[in-house]
Formats: C-alpha cells, sequence, structure tokens
C-alpha cells in the first residue's frame, strides 16, 4: 500500500503511452499515405516502358495490397486488424508484418542490449576511476581516448574491425551469422565486434558524464562528512558519491537507449550484415512497404515511452525523496 | 581497478581462444554467393519487378532454355529447341516428359498455356510484363495465342513476325495449374499463398529446392537429388547454395578474403589486390550493361541538344578513354552504339566512334558548336560556347547518388565540358527522385499520369541537360532496345525522334528480318545512324569482376559465367 500512488502513476502513465501512441500511428498511417511515392513505384519503370498505362498499373498495384480503398476505410480495417493480431503483410519482403517482426526483433534486441550493458559498465568503471584520479597521467590518457571514442564514426570503427579481427587474424567472422542458436558461446563471440562498434561511442559518452558528475559529487559537503567518520574510500565513493551521481547517468543511458531504438543500430546492423529492426525499418520507408513503416514506428515509439517510464520509475528508487502524483 | 584490468584481460585471452581459426575456412558443401544488391521482393515470381526475385526463384525452376558463353542455346525444360514455322507466325514448344511438381503429377503444356492465359494474360493479376506477350494488330494491342496440343506439345500463334519474340519463350517458367485455380481471381489470397511464397511446388524443375529465405539477411536452396538434369550430369554437388547479403561492397569482399563466402564480385581498385591472394581467382567478364549520358532534347533542356551537330560536338569533347582507364581501371571499354561486341548482332563497319581519338577532339568541337552558332572568338581565334546570345552556357548534369564511378564519370565529364567553356552542375539525387522528377514527364497543364515518354510535348517536373546513367541489351535480341530510341518508345525519356531509326526497328519485328542475314544488315544500319545522331552519348560497356575461392571448379568465364552453376564443385582435398 506504501506505494499505491506508483501503482497509479504507473496506470495512468501506461494509459497516456497508449493515447500517445495511436496519435503517432494515425498521423504515420495519414502521413505515408498522403506522400507522393506508392508501392506501384517500383513496377513503374518497367510496364510504362513496355507501353503500359501508368494509371492503370499503379491502380491494379493498389488493388493487389488493399490501397484502392478509401483511405477512411483503410484505416479502420488496419485498426481493426491490428487489435485481432494481424500487422498486415508487407508487400517489399512477401510475408506478414508479425513474421517479419518475430523473425527479426531479436537481432537489434541483442545487439542493443548488450552494447548498452559493455557501454554502461565499462563507461561507468573508467569514469569513476578517472575522477578518482583526477588531474593524473591516467586520466588524461582516458580522458584524451574517450574524445577519441565519442568522434570515430561507426561504420569507419566497425569495417577497422572486421579488416583487423576478421580478416587480418582470422579471429572473428566477417559477418553475424544468423544461423547460430542465440544462446551459445558462438553467437556471443559473433556479437564482439558489432557491440564494440556500437558501443564504443555510447561507452565513451558515459566515461565523460560519469566522470563529471562524480567530480561534482565528490566537492559536496556530504563527502567530507563521510570521510570525517571515518569511512574507508571505496564505501565514500561506491555508496555515497555514485549514488548520488548515477541520478543523471539513468536519465543519459534510457535517452541513448530510446535512440539507438530507433535506428541508431543500423549503421552497425549495416557493417554485420545483422538482419535487425533497424534495416528492416529502413528498406521499408524505401519501398513505400506502408504496413512496415507502421509496425515499426509503434513499436519504437512503445519501447520510447516504456523506456521513459522506466526511467521515472527508477528515479523513485534510486532518490526515494522523489514521488509523482 | 587492477582487479578490473585483469578481468578484461582474461575475458581477451578467453575471446581469442574461442575464437578458433576462422580464416580460409570453406570447408563445408556450401557455396555462399555475397550479394550487395538488395533483397528480392518476392518468390511468387510473377508479381515481382525486380531482377532478385527472378534470380531466387531461378535455382528452383528451370526455364525453357538459357545460353552459354558462346551465346548457344542450351535445352533447359525443353525436350527439343522450339521450332518456328515458315511464315514466323507459329511456335511449336515442346517439354520433356519427366518434369514433375512436388506432388509427383507431371509438369505438362497445359500448365504451361495456363500460366500464360489465366495468370500472365490476365486482368485481375497485373503481371508486370504482360506487354512482351502483346503484339499491334492495325493499331490494337492484342495478345499471343498459346494452345495445348498434347501433354507435352503447346503452341503460341502471333499475327505478327518478329523474329526475336522465341527468347521471350525461351525465359517462360511455369505455375502449376493444380495450385493455382484455387486463388484464380483473387489477388490478394494469390500474393499471400502459402504455396508460392514458400515455393513448395517445384518438384524436379530445379537444381535446388527452397529451404529459408531471411529477410535481408540469406537466401538458402538446398541441393536437389531429382533434378531432371541430374540424370545426365548428376544432381548439383553443393549441399547448399546460400546468397548472403552485404550491404556493402568493403564487407562483402572483405568476407571473400576471410574465406567466409565463396563467391562475390570485386571492385575495380581491388581487383590487383585479390588477384595476387593464394587462396582467390579472379574472372573478368564483359557484361551486356553499358553507361551513356542522356541529352535532353524534350523543352526543358539546352536547346541546343536537339541539334545533331552540337550533340557530336558534345560526344566528341567527351573522354571515353579516361572513363574506361582512369575511373573504371581498365574493366570497360569505349561503346559507340547500344549493341556490345560481344553480342552476334555487332558490327564494326561504319561506327562513328565519337570520344576516342579521332574523334575525341576539343578544338573540333568547339569549331563545331561555333558554326552552329554556340560560341564566340576572341582576337586570337580561340573559341568559347556560348549560347546563342553569347553568355556563358550553363548546364545541368544529374546522377544517382551512391555510386562512386558513376559520380567520378560525372566530375570528368564535367570537367571536359569545362575545357570548352561550358560549365556544369552536378545534381547528385536518389533515384527514385532521378525517376520521378528528372526522367518521368508529362503534357503541361495536363491531366496525364507521369510516364517516361508522354509524348515530344512532354516535360519532366526538373530541368536538365544531361543524365548519367545505365542501359542495358539483350544480346541476342537487341531490338528490345526499341524502348529507347524510337520516338514512342517506352523508355525514351529523352525526347529523341527519328524517323529513320523507328523505321529500322520496324523492319526487325518483320518477315524481312526472319533472314539472319538481313537482320544482321539492318542492325548494323542502326548502330551507324545511332553512333552517328548522338540521342546519347553512349560511354562505356562494363566488364565485371568475380572473385571465387580457389577450390572452385568447373567455372566456366564469359558472358554468361552462371549458365552450368549447377555442375560446379569444390576441388577435392588432396
Amino acid at each position: 500500500m506504501g506505494k499505491s500512488w506508483l501503482r497509479d502513476y504507473i496506470v495512468k502513465r501506461l494509459i497516456y503511452s497508449i493515447i500517445i501512441a495511436w496519435g503517432i500511428l494515425t498521423i504515420t498511417f495519414i502521413l505515408v499515405r498522403v506522400g507522393p511515392s506508392s508501392p506501384a513505384d517500383k513496377y513503374l519503370a518497367n510496364i510504362t516502358a513496355r507501353g503500359g498505362d501508368p494509371a492503370q498499373v499503379t491502380a491494379a498495384i493498389e488493388a493487389r495490397y488493399g490501397l484502392d480503398k478509401p483511405i477512411y476505410v483503410q484505416y479502420f480495417n488496419y485498426l481493426g486488424n491490428l487489435f485481432r493480431g494481424n500487422w498486415g503483410w508487407s508487400f517489399g519482403t512477401s510475408m506478414p508484418v508479425i513474421e517479419l517482426i518475430k523473425a527479426h526483433w531479436i537481432y537489434s534486441f541483442q545487439l542493443i542490449l548488450l552494447s548498452s550493458l559493455f557501454a554502461a559498465i565499462l563507461g561507468m568503471l573508467i569514469g569513476i576511476y578517472s575522477a578518482v584520479k583526477q588531474y593524473t597521467k591516467t586520466d588524461y590518457a582516458l580522458t584524451f581516448l574517450s574524445f577519441i571514442g565519442i568522434s570515430i564514426p561507426n561504420f569507419w570503427l566497425g569495417i577497422m574491425l572486421i579488416l583487423v579481427f576478421s580478416v587480418k587474424f582470422g579471429l572473428f567472422k566477417t559477418y553475424y551469422d544468423t544461423t547460430l542458436p542465440l544462446f551459445s558461446l558462438d553467437n556471443l563471440k559473433a556479437l564482439v565486434l558489432p557491440v564494440i562498434t556500437l558501443g564504443t561511442g555510447m561507452l565513451a559518452g558515459y566515461v565523460r558524464y560519469t566522470r563529471s558528475a562524480m567530480l561534482d559529487n565528490l566537492r559536496k559537503a556530504f563527502v567530507t562528512t563521510a570521510r570525517a567518520k571515518g569511512l574507508p574510500e571505496r564505501t565514500v565513493i561506491g555508496k555515497h558519491v555514485f549514488r548520488n551521481a548515477l541520478l543523471p547517468l539513468v536519465t543519459i543511458i534510457m535517452f541513448d537507449l530510446g535512440s539507438i531504438v530507433f535506428g541508431g543500430a543500423y549503421l552497425t546492423e549495416i557493417i554485420f550484415g545483422i538482419p535487425g529492426l533497424g534495416q528492416i525499418s529502413f528498406n521499408a520507408i524505401f519501398a513505400n512497404d506502408y504496413p512496415v513503416v507502421i509496425a515499426v514506428t509503434l513499436i519504437g515509439t512503445f519501447m520510447v515511452l516504456l523506456v521513459n517510464l522506466a526511467t521515472d520509475i527508477s528515479y523513485t528508487y534510486l532518490d526515494p525523496r522523489i514521488r509523482y502524483g | 581497478m587492477r582487479k578490473f584490468g585483469i578481468f578484461l584481460a582474461l575475458a581477451l585471452v578467453l575471446i581469442t581462444l574461442t575464437s578458433g581459426c576462422a580464416k580460409g575456412t570453406t570447408v563445408t558443401n556450401d557455396f555462399i554467393d555475397g550479394e550487395s544488391g538488395g533483397d528480392a521482393e518476392t518468390l511468387n515470381w510473377i508479381l515481382a519487378a525486380d531482377a532478385t526475385s527472378f534470380s531466387y526463384a531461378g535455382h528452383t525452376v528451370d526455364s525453357l532454355a538459357t545460353y552459354d558463353n558462346q551465346l548457344n542455346i542450351q535445352l533447359r525444360c525443353l525436350a527439343k529447341d522450339i521450332e518456328v514455322s515458315p511464315d514466323g507466325l507459329v511456335y511449336t514448344v515442346t517439354i520433356r516428359d519427366d518434369l514433375k511438381w512436388s506432388d509427383g503429377s507431371p509438369v505438362t503444356a497445359e500448365d504451361y498455356v495456363y500460366t500464360l492465359k489465366n495468370l500472365m494474360f490476365s486482368d485481375w493479376l497485373n503481371y508486370p510484363y504482360k506487354s512482351y506477350w502483346q503484339e499491334e494488330v492495325d493499331g490494337k494491342t492484342v495478345l499471343v495465342a498459346p494452345q495445348v496440343v498434347n501433354d507435352t506439345t503447346f503452341t503460341i500463334t502471333r499475327q505478327t513476325v518478329y523474329p526475336e519474340f522465341v527468347y521471350r519463350i525461351y525465359d517462360l517458367i511455369p505455375y502449376p495449374k493444380y495450385i493455382a485455380v484455387k486463388y484464380e481471381g483473387n489477388v490478394e489470397a494469390f500474393t499471400q499463398a502459402p504455396e508460392f511464397n514458400n515455393l513448395t511446388y517445384t518438384g524436379n524443375l530445379g537444381p535446388y529446392r527452397f529451404k529459408e529465405w531471411s529477410r535481408n539477411d540469406r537466401f538458402v536452396v538446398e541441393r536437389n537429388p531429382d533434378y531432371y538434369l541430374g540424370k545426365d550430369v548428376g544432381a548439383p554437388y553443393f549441399q547448399q547454395y546460400i546468397v548472403k547479403l552485404f550491404s556493402t561492397s568493403a564487407t562483402r569482399q572483405a568476407a571473400l578474403e576471410a574465406g567466409d563466402i565463396t563467391s562475390t564480385s570485386i571492385e575495380p581498385a581491388e581487383v590487383n589486390r585479390f588477384k595476387s591472394m593464394p587462396n582467390i581467382k579472379v574472372f573478368t567478364i564483359p557484361t551486356t550493361g553499358y553507361t551513356l549520358l542522356a541529352y535532353n532534347q524534350r523543352a526543358n533542356g539546352w536547346e541546343g541538344l536537339k541539334d545533331k551537330t552540337v550533340r557530336q560536338a558534345l560526344s566528341m569533347a567527351i573522354n571515353k578513354q579516361t572513363i574506361s582507364q582512369a575511373i573504371l581501371l581498365g574493366f570497360a571499354e569505349p561503346a559507340y552504339s547500344f549493341i556490345p561486341a560481344t553480342s552476334p548482332w555487332y558490327t564494326d563497319e561504319g561506327l562513328a566512334k565519337y570520344g576516342v581519338a579521332p574523334l575525341y577532339d576539343k578544338q573540333k568541337a568547339a569549331e563545331l558548336l561555333y558554326q552552329e552558332g554556340y560560341g564566340i572568338k576572341d582576337s586570337n581565334g580561340t573559341i568559347k560556347v556560348t549560347d546563342k546570345k553569347g553568355t556563358p552556357l550553363h548546364l545541368i548534369l544529374a546522377v544517382n547518388t551512391g555510386s562512386k564511378p558513376a559520380e567520378d564519370m560525372a566530375f570528368s565529364i564535367r570537367k571536359d565540358l569545362l575545357q570548352l567553356g561550358i560549365e556544369t552542375e552536378i545534381k547528385l539525387v536518389p533515384w527514385a527522385t532521378l525517376l520521378r522528377q528528372y526522367m518521368m514527364n508529362t503534357v503541361p497543364d495536363s491531366k496525364q499520369e507521369p510516364g517516361d515518354n508522354n509524348g515530344p510535348e512532354a516535360v519532366s517536373q526538373e530541368s536538365w541537360d544531361f543524365i548519367l546513367l545505365g542501359f542495358s541489351t539483350d544480346l541476342l535480341a537487341p531490338s528490345g532496345s526499341s524502348v529507347f530510341f524510337t520516338t514512342k518508345g517506352g523508355l525514351n525519356f529523352f525526347g529523341y525522334s527519328n524517323p529513320q531509326v523507328d523505321e529500322l526497328f520496324n523492319r526487325i519485328k518483320s518477315k524481312e528480318a526472319l533472314d539472319k542475314t538481313a537482320r544482321q544488315q539492318i542492325y548494323a544500319e542502326m548502330s551507324r545512324v545511332l553512333s552517328e545522331e548522338q540521342p546519347i552519348d553512349f560511354l562505356i560497356f562494363h566488364r565485371a569482376n568475380v572473385g571465387f575461392q580457389k577450390n572452385v571448379m568447373g567455372i566456366e568465364p564469359g558472358i554468361s559465367m552462371g549458365y552450368n552453376y549447377y555442375m560446379w564443385y569444390f576441388e577435392p582435398v588432396k
């Protein structure tokens, strides 16, 4: 009962999330249909070149995919199907959208999860060390390296890692092999280079944020008090300083998570041939594959909304003074 | 922190130890073909508009015939070559009697005729290439008439003569009537039919059977032990044939170098490096593709481009050797017409070879433009090309983004034209934009739907003067290029019109052309006229480089290198 306000808050936020997602779905649904391009575009050049009538071709292709009905009919049909678990048929890949998402989400999820863990854990540890050893040679070296990490473009780093570790030393396969069992050492090994590629920029950022947040707190009075009480330095740093520095870090990590869900992992997927949602959504946009575009937008929206909710909830645990009304 | 460092070091050692030795290991019996041209749209190939879909389906179902590197017809599902009646109107097709669908039932002439009449020719399905099977009779478009003769024989009757129609028939692939009838008339159900989307019907019709298609990742087919040609040569050697997709040529080539894939194409700049690798062999083969510079002869292009002499002068100023040697590093040869030297219909005699000495001459080009009124001469006699009012020329060259060689070619052309005094603005635009805003056109203030050639009055949304892009030519049936060069050609977006060329393309589709010598003469004349007229600047024909692991045997390098790919094998380990 003590946290019934939190339950109410979560319920309220979930209702808001559904309303926001519905709004975004509606806007996306309208935008993709009123745009100048059509799924028939890819057929037009071939067919009209051989004497076909462009208008007739467009009409026939749109009939094939049910796009010949008025837009409001298509919209209500879509919503009705969505509630029944039918996300439509992908024009660009010729399979049900739900099957497409089911087959590919895991590739993005494992990459994003492992990269975030790699970047967050290593980034915070190095950031703490750098703050504690402020203005030492190690601090300068770590600062220098983290600036390099932030500056290196993903696509360049990925290709360099492949050329050195896969081609030169033969330690890893040059591309991600989707036939490997998900929970296997081989799969983990296959993800080493993609995780380093996607995680390096984030890691370097977390090093800088952690160092900065730690230094802010190290200068505060409660640290002096803790030290004066004779607490061991490890306790002062780990339990007092780091816990207080964690609040802004959680915001940044969660924000990053939201960003990569919305396409930040795309380049890494491209380089390593990982058929994740980033690639699926990018191709769908260019193929005017409306059902897939709407589905990935909806999933992305929910992910961001849920990540934001999780961030807000985590605040209440990290700082018990925080309450939501 | 020291403990953390030790942990990190241990983790790296562990990863290294568990990595094994991946380099150079093609030890499985699988052939992995690295591609980066994008994934297929569908395996239900009759609905497809892209080449990749046909290529995927083609591993599991053979066409009636194909051709080898010497362009000899190789029979596939045909029992004997197609017979053409003396008047050139009736084509008799006899298929093998040992072709089977997956349920064991025989593939019959009825399946082929059903595929043509009820699917390809239907209004409800909208087969993208229906017009291949249409002809103009008394000003009306009609379909050819297929008819079953017996279980293994059918005929296709035309009302007009078209000697190259036989090549359309060679490409024919059937759908199983016993499955297709369930979906007939319902395009949505047909589009989503599981049998067609999973190629479950293909029986013994192809060297491989469908196994798996992971979108944007890989397409896998497995050895078909029942392959109808297997009785003669054995079933394919490879257990699986895998098309692995890559998004960049750099990663695709790295995969070949590391031994992770069996074959892939090699960029020109990388060919020498790959040739020096002990585990790789590279074949350089001719292609049917050429790069061209289209001259906009419509109302929204520079008026000078309607003048043949101006087009000749511009083509005379653009150096094809620079493009073929400096940009494509020798993996291209100058083009002078749309027919490549590898085609049996190519004739060198009489071709105007613009862009190569002696018809590569900037001074002469400037003089020609000056004669036509496009230029001013200073006191030293130096000509600066201008418009007819004497103001400097500023022209627009549009090119598709994403191809480094194409962009380099655009800049090379810009440099060549600048030496004449013509300032060229290069517009790098995505393909969809190039297609919709530059190539497709409509008559101003009309309600026309945009098309690639909406008549002589039509203009594109964006103004342009040159477009750099690629076309290809059917080696055996080059008359398909009429879509580019005839007045009403469906892809004549640049607005070229010459009654003589229209007439020559018409003669190819006539009784006269049934005689191969006569057809050769018509093609020679057509090439000569187009090389003289320069409706476009035919720049270069490309050569492709394909790299293989050295242990792949049975490859016959040539223009149709994959025609016998089901007979390729790995060299036995000694």
